[in-house]
């Protein structure tokens, strides 16, 4: 008997998969805690779904959509454009400046509820100001790489 | 000692003072928290040295935190999570007129919580770190195992709290078993024509900005960014009031509430809610006259606060002698080590006393600057919580990018992994996932993969965990009470939802 629980718990690890050995344990893991969960969290709560005490999770919320997507879509327009911009002035961080401007004007603009010639100058002023700072501080001053 | 003082120019201080400023904007601005402002403010510290980007971080973390008491008190809404507490009498007394009363009881609170636990952790993160330093792989391993059980027992439930932990683990695996920690270099968990870019997998800190900025980006998105805040009134009421007199008779709970708050701290990524709930709870059920709280008694305040700002040294405990992190803050500033080449743990402490008392200095100092700013300015920067968002969220997004983008030299896939786990983080707390324990187990993982595989490879049985050494067992033994105190915190409050529904 105590052989036997000695070389069930025994282990050697070979290197050349050593890389795969803990992945596997948590995959393990991983999987019997989805089920348990699965089990006692969610198919309750889709019982409680249908029953129509409790609301799907981003589905059936309400949800600003024109601002959630919206966001989305300038942050990865901002992402890519950066790096677009950046390629024509290697190396002076122009990409994060200029891309900056137009992408902190348009998300300010989305996410203003009244537009008021007010607001939107300080929206303008700000989008100039703040990536300029930012630029400044960070690429000249502290020569910090920027796209 | 004279070197330390060599250190400590001019420059250190006013950086301390400027990240403890910025850190009180930050957290005086509803949905903004200590770590957004310490992941936003990390590129700064690029290009300053060690210790000065330490004073600026250190700075960020104490305002912060302190800064959540603003909008508590003159809104009724928590600016950190921590702040929760403060509401339910700051709110009271500011619709009294008492608003300034209430802010300055609130940030006498904060400086002593705040300096207590900065005691503290001087002089108990050397003796666990000397502590620690014999524990071997395994005692390493079940360390982590223990952290992540601790994290997973403070979750709203256990079991989601564990398979975040376990997702947070297996995010941290993408890429190399890397060859310096005794790996074989091959990549797993990934398709080849991912390799260029996840060869070392995903890099610490556009993760964790990623899950802290653009997340909360989108979950503000998703509600529409209410404007409705400028419409408000701001009651900060009449000058005066105040006198030290209102801690008479308030030193026990002054003094009660810093230890909870230093002990919730300590245990690694429990949230600062849960810290100052309990010191709360605590001055409600000990207290000889509780009647008053809820109701806008300064004592509520002093132990809310007090309790709140103790959790700054409490969670740099383990961080600095174990190297697991305390809260999210701590976490994002692991990678701000690493990033300055330190390897936090046991031996972060002996191998760099120098850094070890300046980042103490810079500690105490934020305290100082935070009670200075908040006491004697706290008219002006109460007006930062009416700065409206579509001004804020473009320039969080903005700083963002450059944190990503310059931690490497620039690499525009970090940039991307911004979004990736920007839209994960949002994905993560609409389902109902915790990020705690996720964000744990992602910095925690590749340390638990090493240990674990190493204790194996050397001892060849999986015996050998609970074999080791007396302080494995005792390590077991702890993670069998975090497991068994969270199964009962369960039971009970189904008990307590079965009653009431009963009734």
């Amino acid at each position: 008997m105590e052989s036997g629980l000695t070389s069930l718990l025994s282990v050697s690890i070979d290197f050349e998969t050593s890389h795969l050995f803990f992945p596997r344990i948590i995959h393990w893991l991983m999987g019997g805690l989805f089920a348990l969960v699965l089990v006692l969290r969610v198919l309750p709560f889709f019982a409680a779904v249908r029953r129509g005490e409790r609301t799907l999770p981003i589905l059936g919320e309400s949800m600003d959509k024109f601002r959630f997507f919206g966001s989305l879509a300038l942050i990865a327009g901002y992402f890519y454009l950066m790096a677009v911009v950046g390629n024509l002035f290697p190396y002076t961080g122009y990409g994060f400046l200029f891309v900056s401007i137009v992408f902190v004007f348009l998300m300010s603009l989305m996410y203003m509820h009244t537009r008021t010639t007010r607001k939107v100058v300080t929206a303008a002023i700000n989008a100039i100001v703040a990536p300029s700072l930012a630029w400044f501080i960070l690429a000249k001053l502290f020569q910090i790489t920027l796209p | 000692m004279l070197d330390i003082l060599s250190l400590l120019d001019i420059s250190f201080f006013l950086l301390a003072a400027l990240g403890a400023l910025i850190g009180i904007i930050f957290g005086a601005i509803p949905g903004m928290t200590a770590t957004m402002a310490v992941a936003v403010c990390l590129p700064l510290t690029y290009a300053l040295g060690l210790h000065h980007g330490l004073a600026l971080l250190l700075g960020l973390y104490v305002g912060g935190i302190s800064g959540g008491m603003v909008p508590a008190v003159l809104l009724n809404i928590p600016g950190t999570p921590s702040s929760i507490t403060t509401t339910f009498d700051g709110y009271p007394m500011a619709q009294r007129g008492e608003g300034e009363r209430a802010l300055r009881v609130s940030v006498v609170a904060s400086v002593v919580g705040g300096l207590v636990s900065a005691a503290i952790l001087f002089l108990f993160a050397p003796l666990l770190a000397e502590f620690s330093i014999k524990f071997s792989y395994v005692e390493k391993f079940l360390i982590i195992l223990l952290a992540l059980t601790v994290i997973a027992s403070m979750s709203r439930n256990m079991l989601v709290g564990i398979f975040s932990g376990v997702i947070g683990i297996w995010l941290s695996l993408i890429g190399t078993y890397s060859i310096s920690d005794g790996g074989n270099g091959k990549t797993r968990l990934m398709f080849d024509f991912l390799e260029p870019y996840l060869f070392e997998g995903f890099s610490l800190l556009p993760v964790l900005i990623g899950i802290f900025g653009i997340a909360t980006i989108l979950l503000e998105a998703e509600d529409g960014v209410k404007s409705g805040l400028s419409g408000k009134e701001i009651k900060i009421g009449k000058g005066g009031g105040f006198s030290f007199g209102i801690f008479k008779g308030r030193l026990t709970n002054l003094v009660r509430s810093s230890f909870i708050g230093t002990f919730v701290g300590m245990l690694p990524g429990v949230g600062g809610s849960a810290a100052s709930v309990l010191a709360y709870t605590q001055e409600k059920n000990l207290s000889r006259d509780s009647s008053e709280m809820g109701k806008g008694a300064p004592q509520g305040l002093i132990a809310s606060e007090s309790a709140n700002n103790a959790l700054t040294g409490g969670a740099l405990i383990p961080l600095l002698s174990l190297g697991i992190p305390g809260d999210s803050t701590t976490a994002v500033l692991i990678g701000a080590f690493t990033l300055q080449g330190i390897q936090v743990g046991p031996l972060f402490i002996p191998e760099n006393a120098d850094t070890w008392y300046v980042m103490m200095t810079a500690l105490v100092f934020a305290n100082v600057v935070m009670f200075f700013l908040m006491f004697y300015a706290i008219k002006h920067i109460a007006k930062v919580v009416l700065v409206p968002q579509y001004i804020l969220y473009p320039i969080i997004v903005m700083m963002c990018v450059v944190g990503a983008y310059a931690i490497n030299y620039g690499i525009m896939f970090d940039v991307w992994t911004l979004l990736i786990f920007g839209v994960l983080g949002y994905l993560i707390q609409k389902v109902g996932l915790e990020v705690a324990p996720l964000i744990i187990g992602f910095i925690l993982g590749g340390q638990a993969e090493v240990y674990f595989v190493k204790s194996l490879e050397s001892f060849g049985t999986y015996s050998i965990f609970f074999t080791k050494s007396p302080i494995a067992v005792v390590l077991w033994l702890l993670i069998a009470a975090s497991v068994a105190f969270s199964v009962a915190m369960g039971l009970k409050s189904h008990v307590k939802r079965r009653l009431e529904t009963s009734q």
